[in-house]
């Protein structure tokens, strides 16, 4: 039980080695990929605007959470004309990164890791090699990239849309003073809850894209493979996002 | 045989061996997870001739392509291609060794997100600054090549299998390559693909001067256009010569193969423990 425990830490741990090594490979190649602006373009749109509906309901499905639960916690200390901080302050900081990472893996992470394991599976990556042009270059670097830059454009528009919705449960629903919602908000909320927010979503951004390619790229070439490599790209970055958010917050806390 | 002298070669440090091989392979070993693929295996492949290379499946056929383009690293032994030191070379010569090489996968491996021009152009667009307007005359040539020029607007999920690979086919050529590999390129085919994949490696070996490799176990298919052939087995060559040699060879595995019966040298049956004493086991066995 105890071994079992201990083989799989030393596996991870391992696979971490080797997701850190794939990043710096990927890193060398960025300034060269850099040079085909196109195909970056294209991975943010996959990544991106592909992920937009999503994300946009999501995010007024949960601004509009935040809008019932924090008028109905508020209330009892007669402060309700506080929802409008407590609902940007819990969005910008904590909500939008991390709800947005967790609907990027799913929804852009798997088809990321998924892709590249098909053409690991049908020797298009091989046949890449063959004409003597680098995969990683070529097929990983742009999709990292587009990835990295379409995470944090998709928390802000996440966190923004779902201000709107508690907004809308608050002031419209559960008449919540409009002028009190919103100018305590403008007051209270400062620069640095706003880095904070940035500063997750590039790190988680950073965080899903690089295990999505890294499953996707080292996938057994089978459909098997390429199945296990979509469940785990899923199941990493869900933790591994959760993981992070709790070092940055105490990082941002102290 | 074909009278041909060696194609010339890219001048590179290494010198090329005193045979005349552009492909040399000596005393090669590679094994992986255990698993002896090659051991102590000999190979010079001529210039400007089509040579196949046979055996039954599962002899390391397609691993011995993946040695000779340097995908896969041999244990032991020298590979020598076009004047590269293959087992010595660093990832950007192996790299430029292979813009002088083309390969047909088994499948055509074309990239499935990309039209069929896009395909045969993918090349050209990495590794040239060529205008626009020659890249389409070179693409559509190398598409009216293997008659698909009608063809270059769909994508690869709309073509046949036999269609995939004459524009895996289109592509390979299209850099002008020194060398091409064919993997397993008959499997799958109806007999008129076939034919036109057979005609098409005699075609372009002819007429651009190639030296060609077709790794297959079409038996009859490929000795009707090859020069020279090699039979593999047991991770060794065991045969080698023209198509006629073969045929009339002696060599009870040669007969086994050419003549396509189930026992010989090469055994119908894996290893396994006494037939009647595994049926009549009590534990039943474990096979999960």
């Amino acid at each position: 039980m105890i071994g079992d425990f201990l083989d799989s830490l030393s596996e991870s741990v391992e696979r971490l080695g080797d997701t850190i090594r794939f990043l710096v490979r990927i890193l060398v190649q960025v300034p060269s990929a850099m040079l085909r602006p196109q195909l970056i373009f294209d991975q943010i749109y996959n990544a991106g605007a592909l992920s937009l509906v999503i994300i946009m309901l999501s995010g007024l499905f949960v601004g509009m959470v935040l809008g019932l639960q924090g008028y109905d916690l508020l209330q009892r200390f007669g402060s309700e004309d506080a929802l409008g901080t407590a609902a940007a302050i819990g969005l910008v900081r904590e909500l939008g990164p991390v709800v947005t990472a967790l609907l990027f893996a799913g929804r852009a992470g798997t088809a990321l890791a998924s892709e590249i394991g098909l053409m690991r599976a049908t020797d298009q990556l091989s046949a890449m090699e063959m004409m003597a042009v680098d995969p990683v270059r070529r097929v990983v670097v742009p999709r990292f990239l587009g990835g990295v830059i379409a995470m944090p454009l998709l928390a802000a528009i996440f966190s923004m849309i779902g201000i709107y919705g508690a907004q809308l449960i608050g002031v419209q629903v559960m008449h919540v003073d409009a002028g009190s919602f919103w100018s305590q908000m403008q007051a209270s909320v400062e620069l640095r809850d706003v880095n904070e927010g940035i500063v997750k979503s590039v790190v988680f951004g950073i965080a899903c894209s690089l295990i999505a390619v890294y499953q996707g790229y080292y996938s057994e070439p089978t459909a098997e493979g390429v199945g296990t490599a979509t469940t785990r790209t899923v199941v990493t970055s869900a933790v591994m996002v959760l993981f992070l958010d709790y070092l940055i917050t105490a990082f941002f806390l102290k | 045989m074909r009278d041909r002298g060696p194609a010339a070669l890219g001048t590179d440090t290494t010198t090329v061996n005193s045979t005349s091989a552009i492909i040399d392979l000596r005393a090669v070993r590679y094994s992986v997870g255990g698993r002896v693929i090659f051991d102590d295996l000999d190979m010079q492949i001529l210039p400007g001739q089509v040579t196949a290379v046979m055996g039954p499946s599962g002899t390391g056929k397609t691993t011995l392509l993946r040695l000779i383009t340097g995908q896969a690293a041999a244990d032991a032994g020298s590979i020598d291609v076009g004047g590269v030191a293959v087992t010595r070379a660093s990832r950007s010569q192996l790299y430029a060794l292979r813009q002088r090489m083309g390969m047909l996968f088994q499948n055509g491996a074309l990239l499935t997100d990309i039209s069929v021009f896009e395909n045969v152009a993918f090349p050209l667009r990495e590794h040239t600054r060529l205008p626009e307007r020659l890249i389409r005359q070179l693409v559509l040539t190398k598409l009216q090549s293997v008659g698909l020029r009608g063809a270059a607007a769909l994508m690869p999920a709309e073509l046949s299998g036999g269609m995939a690979r004459r524009v895996a086919l289109a592509r390979a050529i299209v850099m002008d390559p020194q060398i091409l590999l064919y993997d397993e390129p008959f499997v799958g085919l109806d007999p008129i693909s076939m034919g036109v994949i057979l005609r098409l490696i005699r075609r372009f070996n002819d007429a651009l001067g190639l030296t060609s490799i077709v790794v297959s176990h079409d038996v009859h298919e490929i000795t009707a256009v090859a020069d020279r052939v090699f039979l593999l087995s047991g991770g060794r060559v065991v045969a080698k010569g023209t198509p006629q040699e073969m045929r009339d060879s002696p060599s009870d595995v040669v007969k086994q193969f050419v003549g396509g019966l189930a026992d010989g040298p090469v055994p119908f049956h894996y290893p396994a423990s006494d037939y009647f004493e595994e049926l009549l086991a009590r534990d039943g066995g474990r096979y999960a």
